[in-house]
């Protein structure tokens, strides 16, 4: 298939995929101004859009009205605790599921725990981290390291054990040391496990984040969808969650970039 | 002179969930220096064992391996391995891939990259450095296997089965190369086969292995000229040596046979 070829499919799926939803906008939008739906609980698209308008560009003056100005603030607050907390997932997660899958021993002493917390979900953790951490980031921050922790951990250990058992003995019969086996072996076999971890990892921390902003801080669009509900301004909890869906997707698309330049030798066959 | 390699009363069982498995009862060998050894024998008949217990992946159950003097205990790069799937890092360049021995003992970057380029010359692979192993064909893989092995500079090399995944064409390329390259590296081969004409073509030595419990039935030498070219392989010594060596086979094959039928009754 040649290139242009290949871009023509490529837009023709692009447009039957925005067809649908296109199609269910212009509805909504209908309803809206026909006064089918009840605006102050559904606001059609072009009040949703006008609000968010405002609320990421229009000047906030005295700051008494919250959904003036904000957005960009706002996603950043969000934006940063997901940042924080998958990194800290991340970089307890890695070492820890390599040693788990590379060491008997470990893997007896740890996994047996990581299992028995595994089932308990994230929105249970939470009287937890309020308890431990107060209204604060850091109560946020942890939630979300723990949800984005698990997945890792476990494909971590799962890419470690089945690293092909030649691969270990070639390094070791060409001299490499524990440590070296480990960072230069085990580490990039288990890589491909790892982003998968890393993927499902971030979708958990989008969700940590609503949580922890809608009830332990103060800031962020886990806070704006609350409270913009409370005080009635649907539009607002309808661009907030919007907002969240696409910071969720653009931050799955920046991992997926960085997987496909560490792991370029996966593609290097089909390239 | 002490033996390159000297095995003792070697045995091995292994433990499994189905039992017991003995794969060697009492082997005892020794390679001269510079020997180019070939083991035949029946599939499942412990060659592979025995060469990781030389390689030091697998430790014995009773006796011992020892490579010029020094017990074996643990891998290292004075004994080379090639495997049979070329077990090449996917990650890394064909070039990393072959210098990866001498990094790991901390050997400067520009060094072993020069090296690499010398060896991968001598493998036929000058031009594939920055090719990844996936990229190329079964034969280039255990080229790369072999290269990074040569560059380890070991004092044995140890073959399981090297060319036995590739085609028959493939395969005779292969031996030329490799009969090709020793003649210029040199060093203690250990080189385990199931093909009878790859082992009389390679060896100054061939060792037979009875059917398991593997123990070794006799040691043949083979006194043909080197250089060797595939021409050989149409000169009549080469068929008689093929003949006796086939007659030893054959026998081993119809006892293992026997054996198989009466441990199901
Ligand atoms: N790790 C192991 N655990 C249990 N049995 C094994 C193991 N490795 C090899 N064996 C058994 O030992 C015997 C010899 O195996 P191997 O040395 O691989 O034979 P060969 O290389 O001659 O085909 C076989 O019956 C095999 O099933
Ligand atoms: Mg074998």
């Amino acid at each position: 298939m040649t290139a242009a070829v290949r871009r023509r499919a490529g837009l023709r799926e692009l447009g039957l995929g925005l067809a649908l939803p296109f199609v269910l906008v212009v509805i909504w939008e209908a309803a809206g101004r026909a006064g089918v739906v009840p605006q102050g609980i559904l606001p059609a698209p072009s009040l949703v859009a006008a609000a968010w308008r405002d609320w990421a560009f229009a000047d906030p003056g005295l700051g008494l009205n919250p959904y003036l100005g904000t957005w960009g603030e706002t996603v950043l607050f969000s934006a940063r605790r997901v940042f924080t907390g998958f990194v800290c997932a991340i970089l307890i997660g890695v070492p820890m599921g390599i040693m788990i899958g590379w060491n008997r021993m470990v893997a007896g002493a740890v996994d047996p725990l990581i299992q028995s917390l595994r089932p308990i979900p994230i929105t249970a953790w939470l009287p937890f981290a309020i308890a431990v951490f107060g209204i604060r980031d850091a109560g946020a921050v942890f939630l979300i390291a723990l949800g984005a922790f698990f997945p890792i951990v476990v494909n971590a250990t799962a890419g470690a054990r089945d690293v092909p058992r030649n691969l270990i003995r070639a390094a070791r019969m060409m001299g490499a040391n524990e440590r070296q086996l480990l960072l230069r072996v085990v580490l990039p076999a288990a890589l491909p496990n790892i982003f998968t971890g890393m993927r499902l990892g971030l979708g958990i921390a989008w969700t940590a984040v609503i949580v922890a902003e809608i009830v332990a801080v103060k800031s962020g669009l886990g806070y704006v969808l609350w409270d913009a509900y409370y005080v009635g301004r649907m539009d607002v909890v309808i661009a907030d969650m919007v907002s969240i869906g696409i910071a969720g997707f653009l931050s799955d698309r920046v991992l997926v970039a960085v997987q496909l330049r560490v792991l370029h030798w996966k593609q290097a066959v089909r390239a | 002179m002490t033996d390159a390699v000297a095995i003792r009363g070697l045995r091995k069982v292994f433990e499994g969930r189905a039992g017991a498995v003995e794969a060697l009862a009492a082997i005892d060998m020794t390679l001269a220096e510079g020997e180019f050894a070939c083991i035949l024998g029946p599939s499942g008949c412990g060659k592979s064992t025995l060469l990781n217990v030389i390689a030091g992946f697998e430790a014995p159950t009773e006796g011992s391996a020892s490579v010029f003097g020094a017990p074996v205990s643990a891998p290292g790069p004075d004994r080379a391995v090639v495997f049979q799937e070329a077990s090449l890092f996917p990650w890394l360049s064909v070039r990393d891939n072959v210098t990866f021995g001498p990094r790991m003992l901390g050997r400067p970057k520009d060094e072993t990259d020069a090296l690499a380029r010398r060896f991968l010359d001598l493998v036929g692979l000058s031009g594939f450095e920055h090719h990844l192993p996936d990229q190329l064909s079964g034969g280039m893989k255990q080229r790369v296997g072999i290269a990074r092995c040569l560059i380890l500079n070991p004092r044995v090399y140890l073959m399981d089965e090297p060319f036995g995944a590739l085609d028959a064409q493939t395969r005779m390329q292969m031996q030329e190369l490799l009969t090709h390259v020793w003649d210029q590296a040199r060093g203690t081969v250990l080189f385990i086969t199931h093909d009878i004409d790859e082992a009389i073509f390679l060896a100054d030595t061939v060792y037979v292995m009875t059917a398991r419990p593997g123990r070794m039935r006799s040691r043949i030498a083979i006194e043909l000229p080197r250089p060797r070219s595939i021409d050989l392989l149409t000169d009549p010594r080469f068929n008689a040596l093929r003949a006796d060596i086939l007659r030893q086979i054959r026998e081993e094959a119809i006892k293992a046979m026997a054996e198989e039928e009466r441990a199901r009754r």
